[in-house]
């Protein structure tokens, strides 16, 4: 959502440290966090999920919870790529350490929506109503907090306090 | 839940406190005749499988045949034979076919088609009908000829005067037929059409016709488990139909017969009886598959509900009305044994417990621990009524360790001598099944 910005520009959250330690090398680039955008694409497939549980239990076509079924199971996928650039972040030391609440808010939506994905296998309504759309929706409700906290699930090396 | 891999599953389903359930099933004898016991229905994250690995017989093995009967291969190398129809002269037809194919339509199709495919399920029929004469009648055919050739997943067959009426998929076909052909090349003239794709989920086209040959009676499957496919495309499925022979002018006889793989008429009574395939994955012990004779504008129950009233929940909107009018069927095979095959008895001459009822060839279950069905039955009979408890006819088709099986039985038929014949489609041979000591 937010491109890195320059180093001169970045909000150390007044950790001289860090400050002293970008005029000390002169880095002028931060690396970006690799895992961001990807936690975004598999959190919006995720919410799409919820529209589309919404859409099937107003009018029990069938297409809808079809699209459901898909639209989660991608999302899994999605976010299990996701995972490994995490992993490759914090690797590489693209990522200090873990931005805990937004770890906790998608690891609690990404095992809602595996649950999800079984449930969504029944067949026909029950696939959907009452369990299946109630796991979309809480799923839905922790990524979008995530989200307006900007996907990252771990500090960026350059910003002490990544949005 | 028995895997390893399913093991973390089952401890999320309990973390987030959905409820697993029990996943055993049952004795199966509560399931069989008027009033089978039925349990709650549950529904599974995952529902209960147990799926054997097909490996076919190797030589000289074979199934097991009840006291008093033997059992030998009338043929075998045959491309999933799924029917079998006695003419006649006595000349034997087998039917090789299986699914057109269906596209996957979820992310959990993927995952049945594995099932299937280990199941030996997958394997690709061979769109043809042979022929097998066995003149002096010693069960072992002189001659094997490829009778009909390049049809589309046909099933049904039924030879009405000099006419053979095969069901395919998507059509009823007739074949001008001379007494004694073994080759039939000339193109079938399409008599009716039959509700096919673009799903066909259940594709089979089960057939008979009528004492005088007036009007043929064909069974067509549902085109879902249970309308997950959507209610448009239930149109005109999970019914049978009157065709008449003549104009090819169809009607649909009875309907909610989910999956109505062979239909028969009872040599006494007349009546037209069906085995019906009933729904899955709302519990190891719902819903006993059944035999029942079949009334005319009669409703079966599916989608709606099951055995009489049962609402199933996961069909919406529900229909009360159609629920209240629902039949009850008349025997209980047991749950998900797949009934495939049924054959009436024409008197004695296999045993003399077997002169009055039903033989079924039950296919086996994939959605039941402990498996259930692959082997053949015998319902007895009393006044054109099912009655008591089935006897076993022909077992042993699971391997000892009940996680293989060698084969699957399909379609049944009497030869000229009253031997039975069962099609296995996963053993791809034609099991011959007769008295030790014949004419007893």
């Amino acid at each position: 959502m937010l491109a890195p910005k320059p180093s001169g520009n970045v909000d150390s959250s007044g950790d001289p440290r860090i400050e002293q330690l970008h005029r000390t090398i002169g880095q002028s680039r931060p690396r970006a966090l690799l895992h961001r955008e990807v936690i975004g694409a598999a959190g919006v497939l995720q919410i799409a999920a919820f529209c589309t549980d919404y859409t099937y239990y107003t009018t029990a076509v069938w297409q809808w919870a079809n699209f459901s079924a898909w639209l989660i199971t991608a999302g899994l996928i999605v976010t299990l790529f996701a995972v490994i650039l995490l992993l490759i972040d914090l690797a590489t030391g693209r990522a200090r350490r873990l931005n805990t609440g937004s770890f906790i808010l998608v690891t609690a939506a990404t095992l809602l929506s595996l649950v999800n994905a079984f449930v969504h296998s029944r067949d026909a309504w029950t696939s959907v109503v009452p369990q299946g759309i109630l796991l979309s929706a809480v799923s839905a409700i922790l990524l979008v907090i995530a989200g307006t906290r900007g996907w990252s699930l771990a500090r960026s090396r350059t910003t002490g306090e990544h949005p | 839940m028995r895997t390893t891999l399913l093991r973390p599953i089952a401890v999320l389903i309990s973390f987030v406190a959905l409820g697993a359930c029990s996943s055993k099933g049952g004795d199966t004898a509560r399931q069989y005749g008027p009033d089978p016991y039925l349990p709650e229905p549950h529904e599974y994250l995952m529902p209960p499988m147990s799926v054997p690995k097909a490996t076919g017989w190797k030589p000289g093995e074979m199934p097991t045949a009840s006291g008093g009967l033997k059992v030998e291969a009338l043929a075998t190398g045959l491309e999933h034979p799924r029917t079998l129809y006695t003419l006649p002269n006595g000349d034997i037809l087998v039917v090789e076919s299986n699914s057109p194919g269906t596209e996957p339509f979820r992310p959990k199709d993927f995952i049945a088609g594995r099932v299937k495919a280990r199941a030996g399920a997958a394997e690709k029929g061979g769109n043809r009908i042979t022929l097998l004469r066995d003149a002096d009648g010693n069960g072992k055919p002189a001659l094997r000829t490829v009778f009909i050739d390049h049809l589309h997943s046909p099933y049904g067959i039924v030879l009405v005067g000099d006419t053979l009426y095969v069901a395919n998929t998507d059509a009823i076909l007739a074949f001008n037929y001379a007494p004694g052909a073994t080759q039939i090349t000339s193109p079938g003239v399409k008599l009716a059409d039959l509700p096919a794709g673009p799903i066909d989920h259940h594709w089979t086209k089960s057939m008979t016709a009528n004492a005088d040959g007036s009007k043929l009676y064909v069974g067509v499957g549902s085109n879902s488990n249970i309308t997950e496919n959507g209610m448009d495309v239930e149109e005109g499925r999970a019914a049978i139909y009157e065709v008449d022979r003549l104009t090819g002018a169809k009607r649909i006889f009875a309907s909610g017969t989910r999956n109505p793989t062979s239909v028969a008429f009872e040599p006494q009574t007349g009546q037209l009886f069906a085995v019906v395939n009933e729904r899955d994955e709302i519990g190891p012990d719902l819903v006993p598959d059944y035999l029942t004779s079949i009334r005319q504008g009669g409703f079966y129950g599916w989608p709606y509900s099951y055995w009489g009233n049962h609402v199933d929940v996961r069909v919406h909107p529900q229909r009360p009305d159609l629920v209240t009018r629902a039949i009850k069927p008349d025997y209980g095979l047991s749950s998900h044994v797949a009934p495939l095959g049924l054959l009436f008895s024409e008197g004695q001459r296999l045993s003399p417990a077997f002169a009055n009822g039903a033989f079924i060839g039950e296919h086996g279950s994939w959605d039941r621990s402990p498996l259930s069905g692959y082997q053949v039955i015998f319902v007895p009979f009393v006044n054109g009524r099912p009655v008591g408890n089935p006897l076993p006819v022909l077992t042993g088709f699971l391997g000892s360790d009940n996680e293989t099986v060698h084969g699957r039985p399909v379609g049944l038929a009497l030869d000229r001598s009253g031997a039975l014949l069962v099609a296995d489609d996963v053993g791809n041979t034609v099991w011959r099944v007769s008295a030790v000591n014949p004419g007893t």
